[in-house]
């Protein structure tokens, strides 16, 4: 193995890599955290105030609601995904006729905006005036379509159908990609031994699956603890707050002339995303 | 030589990153002499090499961008001195706090927030002598500051909010619009025994600021009709609750609660209120598929659009009285605020633009494109068929006229209040819990 020797020229051709790291990454993040803890409005000049916003944050009825939905989202959204997901890949890695086509299909929602997608839904969805509504009406079933963007529990069910709904293609690509990487040998070697199909998926496929599923997994978690367009364009957060997710709460509190302490609520975020990546990237890597 | 080339990209890379990140400090004009500070925002405000001065104009009236474009070329053309550029933003209440905050604050616009007011952002425009004296006196109370009693915005127009009906459903019921809360009621329900595939009363609930346009009409609009609008603004800048008394559970806040649960239980009002649009009540309006809404005039173009045959059909009434010492209220309130910033280096300029738009001429023109009636007394604009002209001009005869009111807490708007409404209707309050949450969320925007 020839090992690359270190030299000053190594060192400076990282520079513009690190430079662009500490301008989009570093100074953000130094800046974000120096005005969490300012009362900044966006307009006036900002005062010092500590960890006020962050013990605001804590004692907001709204602020802690936003947090149940937003894990109970991402609690429900993400296993789904990848659950959807993996069977979509087992399913379109098997040879039948019609396997591009299909695969393109299941794809296809993800490479929509989910503004739009929000949208969609949203008029595919609607009661009494929904396309939904006028076909199930031609067979006399429309009194199946309840108002369910008009009521927590079916609100928060619809978003996270639809949520897994489009993005369950991407999390299949992934899926793909790691199930076509495993050697065939080792299938027929395990076939061989007298493995049944249970055991070659339990002991072959899935441990050589594991870094597609860490990468679902971490992706997955991060997408569904920071959703907003869907929310946005499908219930807009409501009825009332009752569907709204912290990032909602956030771009709101914003605009709201509560510029720190929507930062401050961005860095509680970034901590509550941050916290399940590791614990799984940890779990998974230890599966390795 | 590898190594040369590795060096040079290295550096190219590095300065293109400090390149693109940098901001110009000083600017320098096509011909090449210096024009000054060109920091964020300011460079649309440079003197052009020809002498003039450029302004950008803020709006987000979309149903003005046509008819201010003409108006902004003819004035372009008119002077050798001035040259504005409109700028519109659909999100203009919020895009405006970000150029606010970044320093790129537009010099005339018509937006206005209190919170700006406050802080001495706008130009104090209380000095136009002249334009105040052409415009009702009425319009000038309601551009007035309460804190300061300067203006800082001059309206060119009024717009008025009330309930839209469909005057031929009610000839062929023979219903007469209502006065009090009870005869609406019964008007609902004969529209529904009648014709039952007809929605007596469309309420777009998925669009919160419907809802708290609402509160802002009937239980704000309830306290404006009874201490006059001056002294409901000065109150609810006070937090006064011997005056507002929202939280009461026989106050106007919770009574309209309890009046909006009880229709939705009779079914007076459409069933998917949570989840129609400002588009879906429009067209069922247009169609005969919903007998009455509430909305502003604004909404009087897209009925047309949807049905250009409607329009004499289309009458308009006040809101109802619904307390005991009540009277029914129609809104008349301010519309297109023209505001300055205070930061523009240019305010004489601005003004003699604003003089421009503000001709009778050239308000005519603007009333008649936005489908409001001027606040100017000197400018006679056919803003609206006659027959809906005629409605509204009853309907402002016949009701306690009340303002809008934009001192509301920072931290409690409009579209906060909708939210509790759709909360109410989601059944997750009665109408006393409903006045206690309101009070809560009002008290509390005053500490945010």
């Amino acid at each position: 193995m020839i090992k690359a020797k270190k030299t000053g020229l190594h060192t400076f051709m990282a520079v513009p890599a690190f430079l662009l790291f500490a301008l989009f990454f570093i100074y953000p993040l130094t800046r974000g955290i120096q005005m969490s803890l300012t009362d900044w409005d966006g307009l006036s000049p900002a005062k010092f105030i500590g960890f006020r916003n962050f013990i605001d944050f804590f004692s907001d009825e709204r602020a802690i609601s936003d947090i149940k939905t937003t894990v109970l989202f991402a609690l429900c959204s993400a296993p789904l995904l990848n659950i959807v997901g993996l069977i979509y890949a087992l399913l379109m890695n098997a040879e039948f006729k019609g396997k591009g086509l299909a695969r393109g299909i299941i794809y296809l929602p993800a490479v929509i905006s989910p503004l739009i997608m929000g949208y969609i839904w949203y008029f595919l969805l609607q009661p009494g005036r929904g396309f939904l509504f006028h076909a199930l009406d031609l067979v006399g079933m429309s009194s199946l379509l309840g108002n369910w963007m008009g009521k927590y529990s079916s609100a928060m069910m619809v978003l996270i159908i639809v949520n897994v709904w489009q993005y369950a293609g991407m999390t299949m690509v992934i899926y793909l990609a790691g199930l076509q990487s495993i050697p065939e040998e080792l299938y027929e070697s395990a076939k061989i031994d007298g493995a049944g199909s249970w055991q070659i998926f339990r002991y072959v496929t899935i441990p050589l699956l594991m870094p597609s599923i860490r990468i679902n997994i971490v992706t997955n978690i991060i997408g569904s603890l920071s959703v907003f367009d869907i929310v946005m364009s499908l219930t807009g957060g409501g009825p009332g707050y009752s569907t709204e997710t912290l990032s909602i709460y956030i771009m709101r509190m914003c605009y709201g002339s509560k510029t720190g302490y929507s930062t401050a609520v961005a860095l509680i975020l970034f901590v509550i995303i941050l916290v399940p990546v590791a614990v799984s990237m940890r779990m998974t890597r230890s599966k390795d | 030589m590898k190594r040369v080339m590795a060096l040079l990209l290295s550096l190219a890379l590095i300065a293109g990153t400090l390149t693109a990140c940098g901001t110009a400090q000083a600017g320098t004009t096509a011909d090449g002499t210096a024009a000054g500070s060109t920091s964020a925002g300011e460079s649309s405000k440079e003197t052009e090499k020809t002498g003039r001065v450029t302004l950008t104009f803020f709006t987000g009236k979309v149903e003005t961008i046509d008819v201010m474009n003409e108006i902004i070329n003819d004035f372009n053309a008119s002077q050798d001195h001035i040259t504005v550029v409109q700028e519109y933003q659909k999100d203009a209440s919020n895009v405006i706090k970000i150029k606010f905050a970044s320093g790129d604050v537009p010099d005339i616009m018509t937006t206005y927030e209190q919170e700006y007011a406050d802080q001495g952002k706008y130009l104090d425009l209380s000095g136009e002598t002249e334009i105040w004296s052409r415009l009702l006196d009425s319009m000038k109370v309601n551009c007035t500051d309460i804190n300061s009693g300067k203006q800082y915005r001059i309206c060119t127009n009024m717009t008025m909010a009330g309930f839209f009906y469909n005057k031929a459903i009610f000839q062929e019921l023979g219903l007469e619009t209502a006065t009090t809360w009870d005869q609406l009621v019964s008007n609902l329900q004969t529209i529904k025994d009648k014709k039952p595939d007809v929605t007596p009363w469309f309420i777009f609930g998925s669009e919160a600021w419907h809802l708290g346009h609402l509160i802002e009409f009937i239980p704000h609009g309830y306290l404006k009709q009874k201490y006059g609008t001056v002294e409901t603004k000065k109150a609810m800048l006070a937090n006064d609750q011997s005056v507002l008394d929202f939280g009461s559970a026989d106050g106007s806040m919770a009574v309209f609660a309890q009046n909006l649960l009880d229709l939705q239980a009779k079914g007076l009002i459409n069933s998917d209120v949570l989840t129609a649009t400002s588009d879906n009540c429009v067209q069922d309006f247009a169609t005969g598929k919903a007998a009455m809404l509430s909305n502003g005039m604004w909404v009087l173009s897209s009925i047309l659009a949807a049905n250009p045959d409607m329009a004499d059909q289309i009458g308009f009434a006040p809101y109802p009285s619904y307390m005991p010492d009540s009277k029914p209220v129609v809104l008349c309130a301010e519309d297109s605020g023209y505001c300055i910033s205070a930061e523009t280096k240019y305010p004489e300029e601005c003004k003699e633009f604003l003089n421009y738009l503000f001709s009778a001429d050239n308000q005519k023109k603007y009333s008649e494109a936005a489908g409001a009636p001027s606040a100017f007394k000197d400018v006679n604009a056919e803003w609206a068929p006659e027959s809906i002209v005629t409605e509204v001009n009853n309907a402002l005869n016949t009701a306690v006229n009340i303002g809008f009111t934009n001192e509301k807490p920072a931290g409690f708007t409009g579209d906060d209040a909708g939210r509790l409404v759709q909360d109410l209707l989601s059944g997750k309050y009665s109408a006393a819990e409903f006045a206690a949450a309101y009070k809560k969320a009002w008290d509390a925007g005053f500490s945010a």
